[in-house]
């Protein structure tokens, strides 16, 4: 082990490789920042580019995207309140509350460092514990799957909002929506009636955009005063003290680490990701504070589990790719392309076949890590200039990105007319206050929802295997009393709103 | 609710704070769930039509079905919920819906500028269509001055010209490119 892995620092630590990297780490935290264009997209643009370079170095040029992708989604998330990937919508519920509250660069300093802290120790979790985790995520069934997604929405639908009846509605929305389109089982149209506009179904980052993207920048102009003369997003001197943060992120160790696990966990599940790690990360931090009732005003503690918990799945990603061959992600599917482009075979036998590379990897994600730190410390001054852009330049700007990423998506102008049908939706909903977040994380999770409980009944007509297999009892339990945590939650506050 | 977080809280504490408008959201809410229901109920029917499979116990119908199940299911719930603050807040005084209307303008006059360019980026193509977009929501965004509407022209080529260039010379992706090339 100790020779493969300084076989593989000596691979990565020479002056070509650290220079792709640090380009990829501006690349990923870039491409994340601008709402509608996602991480896989960023490594896919990528990927030809590494076609040239020896496999260590191409696969660290990605993963330095992947991990400077994973906290570059923190920008447009505090600052704008649209979330720049699907891992960042739970940091959207306290870091743009701090902004809008004149703390922009705390909002986003806290969110550096503990998007480093995340992916610091999922890198350690990924060194030491690789094959055991990954045999356990390989043990999930469809049955653990479906519950999984079950568990995921009812802590959604707990998490936002004054009525967890409407937080409901929006994720049981979410999980309609998906079903438009093709069945992923067996290819039949649903609910298309014959329109063009419906065929493709409704893609997920469309909804994304339209979702808070489009009813979010509506919802800065109402205020048509404000807006003509020029007011900013944020009013306020901006500072940013990077040393402030990190103490203030140091003050919630257990935060951190339990947040940090969530994320490795969660991202070693196939299929789970980021998007189901930050809100369950947020979730347990929510559960385990003493203050509750501040989740959702800007408290620290919101964003330090969101971004540590989104950040660490980039580890955990990789946990079932390295030990079993199994991509956890599109990004690791991605990753995995580019290992096979330079002939090296994906599965159980990698770590053994090519030891080097692997730890070679692990140091790249490590150095990764550090780079996006660098890279985001002096990088945030320039990115809180954003700060500072009167509402009538940003908000065009951010609606014609928009456009672009969801065409760009999939090259279909019939994209761009869905944004603006569910932007309108979008803002429709916000107006009357419904949570959003429940919708787009029903809109991902739906499919995968589906599919298994398809696949589970496929296998074994019995459905009280749901209850009897203890992974997916358990997760049911969690369910169950992740709604009956909010219940009690609600109960207790509303004699506090009478009295007040 | 908190993920749009607390601007949206305030705004829409600061609505339900205000007694006349408290019941003008209740209705919205009624409509909104009522048409929901009508909608999902439609749908449920149609569910009931899509192929079953030999090969599953579970059709392609079966998941859609059981999700609407449950959205009319909520949407009910919150026509009861509504319904309660409906019946306990008394009338809006006349002309609600005009000052919210008049309130609102800038948001809808960007919408339906936005909705233009929506129709515009296939006709126009994205440079042009992105160009005009851009110029027209600044300026009625207020850029007015003459030192703002220079910077408004350059971020309007910058944004459309620029992002068009970006995406087909460098990442190879063609953004529509309409009648005039």
């Amino acid at each position: 082990m100790t020779e493969a892995l300084f076989a593989g620092m000596d691979q990565l630590f020479t002056l070509s490789t650290m220079a792709t990297m640090l380009l990829g780490v501006v690349a990923g935290v870039i491409a994340s920042a601008i709402p509608g264009f996602t991480i896989t997209m960023a490594i896919v643009l990528t990927l030809p580019l590494t076609f040239s370079m020896d496999p260590l170095q191409g696969i660290a040029t990605m993963l330095a995207v992947y991990v400077g992708g994973y906290s570059g989604g923190l920008i447009s998330a505090a600052l704008l309140g649209i979330p720049g990937t699907p891992s960042s919508v739970a940091t959207t519920f306290d870091a743009f509350p701090m902004a809008r509250s004149g703390q922009p660069g705390r909002a986003l300093a806290l969110g550096i460092w503990s998007s480093f802290f995340g992916a610091l120790v999922s890198v350690i979790v990924l060194i030491i514990a690789a094959p055991p985790l990954a045999m356990i995520a390989v043990k999930l069934g469809a049955w653990e799957y479906f519950s999984l997604i079950i568990f995921a929405m009812t802590v959604v639908a707990s998490l936002v909002g004054k009525s967890m009846l409407k937080g409901l509605m929006t994720g049981l929305l979410g999980l309609f929506i998906a079903t438009v389109g093709a069945d992923p089982m067996m290819g039949v149209a649903r609910f298309t009636f014959d329109i063009d506009l419906l065929a493709n179904g409704f893609p997920f980052l469309v909804v994304l955009i339209g979702i808070f993207a489009v009813s979010q920048l509506l919802q800065e102009v109402e205020d048509a005063e404000q807006t003509k003369h020029g007011k900013q997003l944020i009013p306020a001197n901006v500072t940013f003290k990077p040393l402030d943060a990190l103490r203030e992120t140091l003050t919630y160790p257990i935060n951190l680490l339990r947040s940090s696990l969530v994320g490795v966990f969660i991202g070693a599940v196939p299929g789970a990701g980021g998007s189901i790690a930050n809100l369950l990360a947020y979730d347990q931090a929510k559960r385990a504070s003493k203050t509750p009732e501040k989740f959702g005003t800007g408290t620290p503690e919101g964003v330090i589990a969101s971004e540590s918990g989104n950040s660490a799945t980039s580890g955990g990603g990789l946990i079932p790719m390295i030990a079993l061959g199994i991509p956890g992600s599109a990004v690791d599917a991605v990753l995995m392309a580019s290992l096979m482009v330079h002939g090296i075979g994906i599965g159980p036998r990698l770590i053994l076949d090519h030891g080097d590379l692997v730890y070679g990897m692990f140091m790249a994600m490590l150095l990764a890590a550090f780079m996006v730190l660098v890279v985001c410390l002096f990088s945030m001054r320039f990115f809180l200039r954003v700060t500072d852009v009167p509402r009538s330049v940003i908000v065009p700007v951010v609606l014609v990105c928009c456009v672009v990423g969801a065409f760009a998506l999939n090259n279909r102008v019939t994209d761009i007319y869905l944004l603006l049908g569910v932007g309108i939706f979008g803002y429709i909903l916000s107006k009357l206050d419904y949570p959003l977040a429940p919708l787009v994380l029903g809109v991902i999770l739906g499919p995968i929802a589906e599919t298994n409980l398809r696949r589970a009944l496929m296998t074994d007509e019995n459905w009280t295997l749901f209850f009897t297999r203890p992974i997916s009892l358990t997760l049911l339990i969690l369910a169950v009393v992740s709604v009956a945590f909010a219940i009690r939650q609600r109960l207790r506050q509303r004699p506090s709103e009478k009295t007040a | 609710m908190s993920s749009q977080a607390p601007s949206q809280q305030t705004r829409s504490s600061d609505r339900v704070a205000d007694p006349d408008t408290r019941r003008a959201n209740a209705l919205a809410h009624l409509v909104l769930n009522g048409a929901l229901v009508v909608l999902f109920s439609m749908l449920f029917v149609h569910a009931g039509a899509l192929p079953s499979s030999m090969w599953e116990p579970l059709g392609a119908g079966s998941f859609p079905r059981l999700v609407l199940a449950v959205l009319i299911v909520t949407n009910l719930g919150i026509m009861v919920q509504e319904w309660r603050h409906y019946r306990s807040n008394t009338a809006a005084a006349p002309g609600l819906v005009r000052r919210w209307l008049w309130r609102h303008r800038l948001a809808f006059g960007v919408l339906a500028l936005f909705a233009l360019y929506i129709v515009g980026v296939p006709a126009l193509g994205f440079r042009l269509a992105s160009l005009l977009f851009l110029v027209l929501a600044q300026l009625a965004l207020g850029v007015r001055r003459p030192r703002s509407l220079a910077i408004a022209a350059i971020i309007a080529v910058t944004f459309s010209f620029g992002i068009d260039w970006l995406f087909r010379d460098v990442f190879i992706i063609s953004l529509p490119r309409g009648p005039f090339g």
